[in-house]
């Protein structure tokens, strides 16, 4: 089965086993993931590992899940060039998201309220130049038995909003 | 072809070369990569697709008319437009992507996010098929006289613009940052940085 054909659960059902994410291979699939297209080569993006061995990394202000990759961007005060630094780190996500699912690590994509509280940022080590763009939570899952993978996938999406131009 | 292979392989195409791409295999892609997206709720986003000669004509002549609104533009002599005007008007498809406002925090990131999500899938999807694609944030056409063309709503905000076709050769890519320069792992109360 190749990659596009693969059932990618809904993350909100995504159940983690306990047990570690390595950093490697964390780092192996983001070495893979800053492919992504983004404007000018500015690589707007920063990466904080969050190991959650213990459960409480995050205190409540996340769902309980064994690691999670705080994704910084650089905030540019022109809205077009911060409209493509966004766009460039969605995209570095959306790539993380995929390759992960190929190693049967389930990533959910959070955009939580608490990334904007100054005492939470600093404690990141978030420079003033820079906000939390995504909260990725990441532990590894058991692969569907095959009879149940159609249950488990993601709602289909209701009908593709395409129009002619 | 692998996944990885995919991502480290694929390059913005700024020159197609004139086969056509057809309107099928686009909708395909597209409902493959919002299905790929899969983030649970249906995502806030609406494609508008020029394909034809005509909507094609006239999807240019809308963006070389919206150029001619920025002051800087009334410097940029006729001939100029001319060319832009034919080299766009060449490329096969022009796939445009808008997402609903919405009144989160971050007036409609959340879909913003998203549409970015999915052309990125889309352009993976496009890549494995031999179709390359240039995501275009041109700022110059950004303003009213374009938006009310494309027809983008009171609620939604404009995403970008992918210009789809086929080309004859891929530019080299430009190497990126390893992730170890950019890594940091959180201790506790303070983040270390490598």
């Amino acid at each position: 089965m190749t990659w596009a054909d693969r059932t990618i659960p809904d993350s909100k059902r995504l159940r983690y086993r306990s047990g570690p994410v390595p950093q490697p291979i964390v780092l192996e699939l983001l070495n893979h993931a800053v492919w992504a297209p983004n404007h000018g080569l500015r690589e707007p993006w920063r990466f904080i590992f969050v190991d959650n061995g213990k459960g409480d990394a995050l205190g409540k202000a996340q769902e309980p899940a064994p690691a999670y990759l705080v994704v910084a961007m650089k905030e540019e005060a022109n809205p077009y060039k911060r409209h493509e630094d966004f766009a460039a780190v969605c995209c570095l996500v959306q790539n993380f998201r995929l390759l992960a699912w190929e190693r049967q690590l389930g990533v959910r994509a959070t955009r939580p309220e608490w990334t904007d509280d100054p005492l939470r940022r600093r404690s990141f080590g978030i420079r003033e130049t820079e906000s939390i763009a995504f909260v990725l939570e990441m532990g590894f899952v058991d692969p569907p038995p095959p009879e149940s993978a159609s249950s488990a996938a993601a709602p289909a999406p209701a009908g593709l909003a395409f129009e002619l131009f | 072809m692998d996944l990885a292979t995919i991502i480290t392989e694929r390059r913005s195409i700024r020159r197609f070369n004139s086969r056509s791409v057809s309107q099928e295999l686009v909708t395909e892609l597209l409902a493959q990569a919002v299905r790929l997206y899969g983030q649970g709720e249906s995502p806030r986003v609406r494609f508008v697709y020029a394909g034809t000669p005509e909507a094609r004509e006239r999807l240019v002549d809308g963006m070389t008319s919206s150029m001619r609104e920025n002051k800087l533009m009334r410097w940029v002599p006729g001939k100029m437009i001319e060319l832009f005007k034919s080299r766009f008007t060449a490329i096969p498809g022009h796939l445009i992507v808008v997402a609903e406002a919405g009144s989160d925090r971050s007036g409609g990131e959340a879909s913003v996010a998203a549409a970015c999500g999915i052309m990125q899938i889309f352009q993976l999807l496009g890549w494995e098929q031999g179709l390359g694609m240039l995501w275009d944030t041109e700022r110059i056409i950004q303003n009213e006289v374009f938006f009310k063309q494309i027809g983008i709503r009171d609620h939604e905000v404009f995403v970008g613009i992918l210009h789809i076709g086929y080309f004859d050769k891929a530019p080299r890519g430009r190497s990126r940052t390893p992730a170890e320069k950019k890594w940091t792992v959180y201790e506790g109360r303070e983040a270390k940085t490598v």
